[in-house]
C-alpha cells in the first residue's frame, strides 16, 4: 500500500499525517517529505500515526533517523495517536525513548502530560 | 549487397547490418519466381520453399528475418504452419507475412488468430510488396533486439547469482558447529535464509571451560548489504576482540560498545541482536537484547518463558546503555535463541503465527531430542504458513544444559 502524506503547520511545528504502511517500500517517500520539513527549518515534527496501520523493521529505523537528524538540527519529533499494532512494535523496540507519544494533538503541541 | 538494403538507406547511423533475409514459402514456382526476383532486386537474400514442410526446416536451420507464405498450399497450409511455429519457442518469434487472394475482414481475421503477423495480397503493387516486407523487417529487428538484451539479462542474472550463491557459502562458513560446546552445553541449530544471503547470523563465543557467549543478530533489510553488515558485526563479536576491545563478558556492556560502533546507516538500516552468556560454573544465564526478542527458556521442570527486556535496537541512541539480566539455570533447562523469521509468518488469510504459538509448539514438544524440537517447531511454522518459503530469514539456536558429569565430551 502506497503511503499518503499530509502536512499541515501547527505552533512551534508541523503536523505530518501519515496514512499507509510505514515499510520499506514506501521509504523514499516519507524520507523525503521529513528531509524537506527540516530543511524549511521546521523544529518540532509531529508525526500523526493514526492513519497507519503497519510499521516494519525498515520503517521503525527511519522513525530513529529522523529522530536523529531532528536532534542534529536541534529540533524533536513526537508521534500522535499511534494504533494499537503499531504502539505495541513501538514499544517492544524501546522507541518511546527516542519519540513522546501522545494522544492528541494539544498535548503534543505542548509536550505536556506524556502518554502512553 | 548490404548497401542495397533498404533498410540501411534509413538508418545510416546505425553501424552496418547484414542483409536481411527473406524465406519464401509457396508451392507454386512462379509466384515464387516472380516474388523472390522482386525481392532480390530490393537486395534482400531470399530462400525458397515449395511446400510447409520444407518451409519449417529452413526456418529451424536459417532463422530468417521475414518470411512470406502462402495461404493455400496442399498438405501444410499456410495457417497450419503459422500455428507450428508459434508452438515452438524457437521459432515463436519469427515475423509471417502471408499472401491470400482474399481480404474479407473474417478470413484475415482467422489468419491473425492462427499466427500470421499481416498479410500481403497476392494482387499487391511492387511498392506495395516493399513497403509490407520492410514494416516486417522493423518488427524483426525490434524482435530480435529484445531478444538479444534478455540474453544478456539473463547471463547477468547468473553471474550476480553465481557470486550471491558464494557469498551465502561464506556466510554458512561464519556459523558454529553444532555439538558440545563446553562441558554441560550442547547446541543444534537451523539456518534458513529467506534470499540466497540472509541478514540474520548467530555464533558462539568460547570464553572459558565454563563460560560461553552466543548471540543471535539480524540486520534490517533484505539481501546484499545487510548481509555484510552482519559479517561485519560478527567480526567484531569475535572471542578476541572482545577481549582485547571490550575487556568484559558482560552482554550490557558488549552491546553498548557495538551500540557505538554501528550508528543508523544512512537509509536507516540497523540491527537487532541478543547476547547471551552462559556461566555452568556459576550456573548462570546473563543476557543483553537490542531490539530482539527472539528467546525462549525452556525450563527442565516444564516452564517455558520468553526473556523479554525492551531496549533499543543498535544503532537508534549512541548515548544509549544496555542493561544485562541475570538469572539462574539447572541442567536440563534448554534455551532457544530464534529470529523472528521464524514465528512472524502470515497464515493463507494473514494471521500471524505469533510468539504465543510459537512459545506453545515448543512447550507440547517438550524433552524431546534437541534438534527434532527446532525440526518440528519450524514444520509447525511451515503447517501455519502452508508452504516452506519463509518469508523472511530463519535462524534457531537451540542449546540444552547437561549435567557436565553425565555425559562425555563427543560430537552430536
Amino acid at each position: 500500500m502506497a503511503m499518503q502524506l499530509i502536512e499541515r503547520p501547527v505552533a512551534n511545528g508541523v503536523i505530518l499525517e501519515l496514512a499507509g504502511d510505514l515499510t520499506y517500500a514506501n521509504r523514499e517517500e516519507f524520507k523525503g517529505a521529513v528531509d524537506l520539513l527540516r530543511q524549511k527549518g521546521c523544529r518540532h515534527l509531529i508525526l500523526d500515526m493514526a492513519g497507519v496501520r503497519f510499521v516494519d523493521s525498515s520503517g521503525l529505523g527511519l522513525l530513529a533517523l529522523v529522530s536523529q537528524n531532528f536532534k542534529l538540527t536541534q529540533g524533536r519529533v513526537s508521534l500522535l495517536r499511534p494504533q494499537s499494532y503499531v504502539r505495541e512494535i513501538m514499544s517492544l523496540a524501546n522507541i518511546t525513548q527516542l519519540m513522546p507519544i501522545y494522544d492528541n494533538e494539544q498535548d503534543a503541541m505542548t509536550g505536556h502530560s506524556q502518554a502512553a | 549487397m548490404s548497401t542495397l538494403s533498404p533498410l540501411n538507406h534509413s538508418s545510416g547511423h546505425v553501424p552496418e547490418v547484414p542483409t536481411p533475409t527473406v524465406l519464401l514459402v509457396d508451392d507454386e514456382p512462379i509466384t515464387r519466381l516472380r516474388l523472390a526476383t522482386r525481392l532480390k532486386r530490393l537486395g534482400y537474400r531470399v530462400l525458397e520453399a515449395h511446400d510447409g514442410k520444407t518451409g519449417l526446416d529452413l526456418l529451424r536451420r536459417e532463422r530468417p528475418d521475414l518470411t512470406i507464405l502462402d495461404w493455400l498450399m496442399p498438405e501444410m497450409d499456410g495457417p497450419m504452419f503459422c500455428e507450428q511455429v508459434r508452438r515452438d519457442p524457437a521459432l515463436l518469434s519469427s515475423q509471417i507475412l502471408m499472401m491470400t487472394t482474399q481480404d474479407q475482414p473474417e478470413h484475415l481475421a482467422e489468419g491473425l488468430g492462427r499466427g500470421a503477423d499481416d498479410f500481403l495480397s497476392k494482387a499487391a503493387s511492387p511498392y506495395e510488396l516493399a513497403a509490407r516486407v520492410q514494416a516486417g523487417l522493423r518488427t524483426a529487428v525490434l524482435i530480435r533486439s529484445l531478444e538479444q538484451a534478455t540474453a544478456e539479462i539473463q547471463r547477468k542474472q547468473a553471474v550476480l547469482e553465481h557470486e550471491l550463491r558464494s557469498a551465502a557459502q561464506y556466510v554458512e562458513s561464519l556459523l558454529p558447529n553444532p555439538g558440545l560446546l563446553i562441558p554441560g552445553v550442547r547446541m543444534a541449530h537451523v539456518y534458513r535464509p529467506a534470499l540466497q544471503l540472509g541478514g540474520d547470523l548467530f555464533n558462539i563465543v568460547h570464553w572459558s571451560e565454563h563460560q560461553i557467549g552466543l548471540y543471535l543478530l539480524d540486520a534490517s533489510g533484505h539481501g546484499v548489504s545487510p548481509a555484510l553488515r552482519s559479517a561485519s558485526l560478527s567480526t567484531f563479536l569475535r572471542g578476541d576482540n572482545l577481549k582485547s576491545h571490550v575487556r568484559t563478558t558482560d552482554p550490557g556492556a558488549i552491546l553498548t560498545e557495538a551500540n557505538q560502533l554501528f550508528p543508523l546507516t544512512e537509509d536507516g538500516h540497523y540491527f537487532t541482536i541478543i547476547f547471551v552468556r552462559l556461566d555452568m560454573g556459576a550456573q548462570t544465564l546473563a543476557y543483553a537484547t537490542a531490539g530482539h526478542q527472539g528467546t525462549i527458556v525452556h525450563r527442565r521442570t516444564g516452564e517455558v518463558a520468553w526473556l523479554t527486556s525492551p531496549a533499543l535496537p543498535l544503532g537508534f541512541d549512541p548515548s544509549y546503555e544496555y542493561a544485562t539480566v541475570e538469572l539462574p539455570v539447572v541442567p536440563g533447562d534448554r534455551l532457544y535463541v530464534l529470529s523472528d523469521g521464524l514465528y512472524e509468518v502470515p497464515s493463507p488469510d494473514g494471521e500471524l503465527w505469533g510468539p504465543a504459538r510459537l512459545q506453545r509448539t515448543i512447550g507440547e514438544l517438550g524433552h524431546r531430542p534437541l534438534s527434532e524440537v527446532i525440526d518440528r517447531t519450524i514444520e509447525a511454522a511451515e503447517g501455519w504458513l502452508g508452504h516452506d518459503h519463509f518469508p523472511d530469514d530463519v535462524a534457531v539456536m537451540g542449546f540444552e544444559l547437561e549435567a557436565e558429569s553425565s555425559h562425555p565430551v563427543t560430537g552430536r
